[in-house]
């Protein structure tokens, strides 16, 4: 999977490209337009992560270059601007999603692992993490091919822990994931633990590893051998 | 009271008065010139029996008429010099008295003196001056009537320019981002004016857009660094050997950045809601979004054990979506954050009113501090103390009502929709 990564924050890109390359992806990064520009005329990536604020242009005007060559890579826009004019013109321009700074890595990965999986399969994958599997479109888990009765919200942890292989997700980063910005909830972590607990309570009963771990009560991690 | 009344409850009477004190004047004066006359008239027939006398040394043979008469006393003693003076007689027909004037003087006709009265009655004097009064007042009268009806039309159609001019600045909203552009027209008065205002208004958008994106742009600047720190906490998390106590540290760093990043996002929404960067044209169900909230909340209210109540009823208001969510979101979350393990939040949304009530320990708070920025009644650690001016701010911005009270143990915030809400 080949990932673009337009950011002119040296610290901000370095992060990324640290983070997606352990997660398996190839990243190549870039910090001004014109790099962007001269990069998604030569090569195609699976996705763009791309800032709007950079030197030398605004990154809305790469996906317009984008759209005007019919290239089909994923775009999902970055920025501090939190402003609702700026995601709307991102979003109507054609780019898949928007993510507003300070997000997570954890974030950013799950938004990336969804855009490409839409792109490729058309959404009609199935994602396999030891014995577990998991149909996106049907909504359905599965583990040693007994399903699992899931609620929304586990199965959204479930997808955030599957995208974040092996990584400690704080849980901080699980809450904003699950409640979004605006909840003002993501000081109280109470709730996700009964979640967690909940779900890995299904994944044993039906068999499977418990491949979700406690860190220090600090956060999680998707154990996989 | 409009100018054209101030001005005709001033000129009106001060233009009658002016006017009565001229008639007055003008009748005098009129007065004096017609009687001047009539003694031009009565000196030329006391010269004129002179010169009689002095040639024909004897009386004329005089024809008294109805207006005119002269009588010749010979037994008195003749007046040393001529006299005019004002007298009246009874007129038998008319059967009243009528005032004459008269002009005596002496008469010696060969060492004998007479005094001769010329009279003459003042009838047609009297009829004139009557006349030419009544006239004038006629005059005056249709000059006033005239004038107030022609100012009326005139200065009805002299301020329509003005008047424009006002409903444009009605009409006018600095979130708009058009400046006023007021027609040029041709009186110099509403043309600076407009001028003025045009020239205002291009001022007051431009500082609104500098101090838009000057904001706008703070929170580019401040959110960057926020985002480096979160990513490279998120990195440093990923750490093979790290100790329980590094996890501890990194647990608070994160912590932080998310307070920070908040705080940050309340402050520029509190700015954008008093800049009035939100445009209140969407009809809301409120219903809607207290049950969208709410049951996000299901599982965190099942963690500490607090049991809600929800009474609502389909309610319209005329309002922002994204504001309304963040004030439900704001108050709810409050409520939840301030509720003790095991404790009650009653949400009750009636057609005119929203009101929180949740259990508390302790007494009421400070109705008047609460709403305050960074107002914090325990230092819980967590929450920005900005929720509640966030509210406040927005209660503001759509003018409802909100109010607190503490009531049988329960703290209870109560907001008013006033005449916002919208009848689907």
């Amino acid at each position: 999977m080949k990932i673009l990564i337009v950011e002119d924050e040296p610290a901000m890109n370095q992060s990324m490209v640290d983070y997606l390359t352990t997660m398996n992806y190839t990243c190549e990064s870039v910090s001004s337009y014109q790099e962007a520009l001269e990069k998604v005329e030569l090569f195609d990536y699976d996705c763009i992560v791309l800032d709007i604020m950079l030197p030398g242009g605004s990154g809305l005007n790469l996906i317009k270059v984008l759209k005007q060559d019919r290239k089909t890579d994923g775009v999902i826009v970055i920025s501090a601007k939190g402003a609702l004019e700026d995601k709307l013109v991102g979003l109507q321009l054609g780019a898949d999603d928007y993510l507003t700074k300070p997000f997570h890595l954890s974030e950013l990965s799950v938004r990336i692992a969804a855009i490409i999986r839409r792109r490729q399969f058309n959404g009609q994958s199935l994602i396999h993490a030891g014995d577990i599997t998991v149909n996106i479109e049907a909504k359905q888990v599965t583990v040693n091919d007994k399903v699992l009765e899931l609620t929304q919200k586990e199965f959204q942890i479930l997808l955030f822990f599957l995208a974040n292989r092996n990584r400690v997700l704080s849980k901080n980063a699980i809450a904003l994931h699950l409640l979004g910005d605006e909840m003002d909830m993501a000081d109280n972590y109470d709730f996700l633990y009964t979640h967690i607990k909940n779900l890995r309570r299904k994944i044993i009963v039906a068999g499977g590893a418990d491949v979700i771990k406690s860190v220090y009560g600090v956060g999680y991690k998707l154990q996989l051998p | 009271m409009k100018l054209f009344n101030k001005y005709n409850r001033i000129n009106i009477p001060l233009t009658i008065v002016i006017f009565i004190v001229g008639s007055f004047l003008f009748y005098f004066l009129l007065q004096k010139i017609l009687i001047r006359q009539l003694d031009e008239t009565l000196k030329g027939e006391m010269q004129e029996i002179l010169s009689y006398v002095q040639s024909h040394h004897q009386l004329p043979d005089i024809q008294n008429t109805r207006e005119q008469w002269t009588t010749v006393d010979s037994a008195s003693i003749p007046p040393g010099r001529v006299m005019k003076r004002d007298a009246s007689w009874f007129d038998k027909r008319e059967r009243e008295l009528e005032p004459l004037r008269q002009i005596i003087f002496p008469l010696h006709i060969d060492g004998k003196g007479y005094t001769i009265t010329v009279s003459k009655s003042e009838f047609e004097t009297e009829y004139l001056l009557k006349l030419i009064i009544g006239l004038t007042i006629a005059m005056i009268a249709l000059i006033l009537v005239c004038n107030f009806i022609v100012n009326r039309y005139i200065l009805k159609k002299l301020w329509q320019p003005f008047y424009q001019t006002i409903e444009s600045i009605q009409r006018y909203k600095l979130s708009n981002a058009n400046a006023l552009t007021l027609p040029k027209g041709k009186i110099d008065e509403i043309n600076t004016l407009n001028e003025s205002l045009n020239e205002m208004s291009s001022r007051a958008n431009r500082e609104y857009s500098s101090l838009k994106s000057f904001t706008e742009n703070a929170s580019h600047e401040m959110q960057t660094p926020l985002a480096v720190i979160r990513t490279h906490t998120d990195l440093l998390l990923q750490g093979v050997d790290l100790t329980e106590e590094d996890l501890k540290h990194i647990h608070y760093i994160e912590n932080s950045t998310q307070r920070l990043s908040k705080l940050h996002q309340s402050l520029l929404l509190i700015t954008k809601i008093e800049n009035r960067q939100f445009v209140l044209s969407e009809k809301v169900e409120m219903e809607e979004v207290i049950k969208n909230y709410v049951s996000e909340l299901e599982e965190l209210l099942c963690a500490k054990r607090i049991t809600l109540e929800l009474e609502t009823v389909p309610v319209y208001i005329t309002f922002h979506k994204n504001l309304a969510e963040i004030m439900i979101a704001n108050l709810v979350s409050n409520a939840v954050r301030y509720t003790q393990a095991g404790g009650k939040i009653i949400l009750k949304l009636q057609p005119d009113s929203l009101s929180i009530l949740n259990s508390g320990t302790g007494g009421g708070l400070d109705d008047e501090s609460i709403f305050k920025r960074f107002y914090k009644a325990h230092n819980t650690g967590d929450g920005t103390g900005l929720g509640l001016a966030i509210v406040k701010e927005i209660c503001a911005l759509v003018n409802f009502n909100i109010y607190y009270q503490f009531d049988q143990g329960m703290h209870k915030f109560v907001i008013q929709f006033q005449d916002k809400v919208s009848h689907a």
